[in-house]
């Protein structure tokens, strides 16, 4: 029952309070970059859950049984990042095979996960969390995915409805967005202290 | 000796971590390389090659958006065959070829012909139009000018087409047959349907550049340059008819011959013309007789 507990609490964290876009500010390209339609930024979205869980699993034990036990914690980073671009290139591969027009909606930020520096941060969060076992790390990594999934799908929502709105000229584009991010990031402030 | 054992020191180290990060890096390749076999997307070779074959215009006279997707939707579906307007026979029987298919010839490439000669001098306008300079919106105006039938020469047809080949020349849609790639887009565009895609068998084509279905009376009224619908031409030539006051040339049975050049120095009004990369200038309207009263 604690365990549970536990878990649940780190997923809700992970999630609402220490989202890794609205506190962290970490994976804004993707967040500002594909968040023009729902269902891009959703799918996106599900692609990086899939890396993030997969890599933050994969780091986690490579971390745990290989490199600390030979106290080689200074090639984590090397180490982490290989097994995100293995991860990266795993999924592009399926997508390509099984969602051909998700492929080519996508383009280049398919790709670009691999340098999507929420994976990697979160990665290292889990080590900086002092992550005790394997079901927390699977928890945690499937949490930070979930709130950059949620993130990203709330910032396409609300593009998709300022594209009827009158906005200034100047701030047109880019400089709204931003200014949404900075809003949306601050709403989730509210959050902080919860757990 | 210090020195020396704390290189070696450092040496083991390092290996371990060299030895570990090849590891990781050899077992990641393998999964990779398993991964990249039992997802491998399978790319029909021949797609690549009809894309070659076509002229990599994307004028869209096909249908599609470019070559390249003309190209995919052609190998799945042989029934496109011949789309490609630009691209011609030659396009289509390469493709054909790698499809196995034997296509008969489509005959002679078909180029605009623009069913009007009738320049701003040879038109009558009841007043001045200031609306919208489009052809489609001058056309819904019953009376922008007296021929309903004639050329607007709002250019409709040069905004639709991509290869700069038709120009408004004095009010007259004019096209450059030595830019045209024959696709289409113009006939398309016309509010009036004065363009016609014709088999050009020659380099250059007799046509009747009219479409006025007015009777010769009131044709002659309104324009000195009209087809009256005589029948003089189908006197001298059999690849001429008259049809609702309108001759038409049949473009199967044109040939440079004496008959068809009687029939073009015979029209009254001048209305028969050369068209084509290397057309002389259009001959002038015999003088008119008399009016016996306009209508």
């Amino acid at each position: 029952m604690d365990t549970i507990l536990i878990l649940l609490t780190g997923f809700i964290s992970v999630v609402l309070v220490n989202n890794l876009v609205f506190t962290k500010f970490l994976g804004i390209c993707p967040y500002i970059g594909v968040s023009g339609r729902i269902d891009m930024a959703f799918g996106m979205g599900l692609a990086v859950t899939f890396v993030m869980t997969l890599s933050g699993t994969l780091t986690w034990m490579i971390d745990h049984w290989l490199l600390m036990p030979l106290n080689l914690e200074v090639v984590r980073y090397v180490a982490f990042i290989m097994v995100i671009a293995a991860a990266v290139q795993l999924v592009e591969m399926y997508v390509k095979r099984f969602f051909p027009s998700l492929y080519d909606s996508f383009g280049i930020f398919l790709p670009l996960i691999t340098t999507n520096c929420a994976i990697l941060g979160l990665c290292l969060f889990l080590v900086v969390w002092g992550t005790g076992s394997l079901i927390e790390a699977v928890v945690l990594s499937f949490g930070g995915g979930i709130g950059f999934t949620m993130a990203i799908c709330i910032m396409a929502g609300i593009r998709e409805n300022l594209r009827m709105v009158d906005v200034p000229e100047a701030l047109q584009g880019a400089p709204i967005t931003l200014i949404t991010a900075g809003l949306l990031a601050m709403a989730f402030m509210g959050f902080a202290g919860m757990i | 000796m210090m020195v020396l054992a704390s290189v070696v020191s450092t040496l083991t180290a390092a290996l371990l971590a060299g030895l570990i990060m090849l590891s990781l890096g050899a077992i990641f390749a393998t999964i990779l390389l398993i991964a990249s076999e039992k997802l491998k997307v399978p790319v029909d070779p021949r797609v690549a090659e009809a894309y070659d074959a076509l002229p990599h215009l994307d004028c869209g006279a096909c249908g599609y958006p470019g070559c390249s997707g003309y190209a995919k939707a052609v190998i799945e579906n042989p029934e496109l065959l011949g789309k490609c307007a630009p691209g011609g026979a030659e396009a289509a029987n390469k493709i054909a070829a790698l499809l196995n298919l034997q296509i008969s010839s489509d005959g002679p490439p078909h180029r605009p012909v623009v069913h009007c000669r009738a320049h701003t001098g040879n038109k009558t306008f009841y007043g001045q139009y200031n609306g919208i300079q489009s052809c489609t919106s001058a056309n819904a105006l019953a009376n922008v000018q007296a021929c309903k039938f004639g050329c607007l020469g709002f250019g409709d047809c040069v905004r639709a087409c991509k290869f700069d080949a038709l120009h408004i020349v004095d009010g007259l849609a004019t096209v450059d047959y030595a830019k045209c790639t024959g696709c289409g887009a113009c006939a398309k565009a016309c509010p009036r349907n004065l363009i016609e895609m014709a088999p050009f068998g020659q380099e250059n084509m007799m046509v009747v550049a009219c479409s006025s279905r007015e009777n010769g009376r009131n044709t002659r009224a309104f324009c000195q340059v009209g087809c009256i619908g005589c029948g003089l031409c189908v006197k001298q030539s059999d690849a001429f008819k008259v049809e609702g006051n309108l001759a038409r040339m049949d473009y199967g049975k044109y040939e440079p011959s004496g008959q068809n050049e009687a029939a073009y120095n015979k029209c009254p009004t001048g209305v028969i013309v050369y068209r084509g990369k290397s057309a002389p200038a259009p001959r002038e309207p015999k003088a008119k007789k008399p009016a016996t009263g306009t209508a």
